[in-house]
């Protein structure tokens, strides 16, 4: 009688244990899921409140300087996503080519690129006479600007 | 054999009441998330809907080498001076002098307002640039 009551206690603990780590491999899945759509809210919620606007005048002769070879564009912080004033934060592309040597400076004293605030970038490329497109992206907001040379 | 039953199954029930709170509290604040910020952007794109400006003059005086911009707010939003940005010819201005309607220290720039800009800038521009915080622009040639 007794050896039934010992094999009930071990298929007992047998049990207890496989439930534990069931739930503790479900627990911590559940973390690491609820972790992500966290993460996932957050980003998409940036990229929503993320809005950038080219302010350059296309009209003007000045966007291109042929003698240093430099494309000056102003863009402006028109969403409520405070961003950072430097080159890792943008993508840009000039005429369908990821370009690399850039840089981005405040327009108007430093630190962050607050909402409101601009931005300027010297993208140096060389570029032959006609017509030219920038494309600019910024946490998923995509901006394109046309200009002649 | 009845009592492991039931013990194991506790245990998962505990588990899954834990899980389903830690996964509610993520994906509701998730969600909150992004509706704060898809309301904020529906509001920012009212906002620039009802924006709009006109220059009205754009003077340069070739002796001090001032350049003079009126601009009236013809739109329905009240802007703001500080969030104002002016180019002449693609070149962005700072340190310039501004006035709404002769008030040279408001920040607002409300409705049927004029903004009166004042920059001092060498040589003569060909065109000028304004453009609003909301991202709304005009330009205009100088004469």
């Amino acid at each position: 009688m007794a050896s039934v009551s010992v094999s009930h206690l071990i298929l007992f603990i047998a049990s207890m244990m496989i439930a534990a780590s069931v739930a503790g491999v479900f627990t911590s899945s559940i973390g690491q899921l609820s972790g992500a759509i966290s993460e996932q809210g957050f980003d998409v919620s940036s990229d929503v409140r993320t809005d950038v606007e080219v302010i350059s005048d296309s009209g003007s002769n000045a966007i291109y300087n042929s003698t240093t070879e430099t494309i000056t564009l102003y863009v402006k912080n028109t969403g409520t996503e405070r961003l950072a004033a430097d080159p890792g934060v943008l993508d840009i592309l000039v005429d369908g080519q990821f370009v690399t040597d850039y840089t981005v400076t405040r327009a108007e004293g430093g630190g962050a690129w607050q909402p409101g605030t601009v931005v300027r970038l010297d993208i140096q490329q060389s570029l032959d006479g006609g017509d030219h497109r920038v494309q600019l992206t910024v946490n998923g907001d995509e901006e394109v600007f046309e200009f002649r040379t | 054999m009845g009592f492991s039953v039931s013990g194991s199954a506790a245990l998962i029930f505990v588990a899954a009441f834990i899980g389903f709170g830690m996964f509610y509290s993520a994906a509701a604040n998730s969600t909150e998330m992004v509706n704060d910020a898809r309301e904020t952007q529906s509001d920012r794109q009212l906002e620039r809907t009802n924006t709009e400006i006109e220059i009205t003059t754009v003077n340069y005086n070739t002796a001090s080498d001032y350049l003079n911009v009126t601009v009236e707010n013809t739109g329905a939003t009240e802007l703001s001076v500080s969030d104002v940005d002016v180019l002449a010819d693609n070149s962005y201005q700072t340190g310039y002098r501004t006035a709404v309607d002769g008030d040279t220290e408001t920040d607002l720039w409300l409705p049927r307002e004029t903004l009166a800009i004042n920059t001092t800038t060498t040589p003569q521009p060909s065109q000028v640039k304004i453009v609003t915080g909301p991202g709304v622009a005009a330009t205009a040639e100088v004469v």
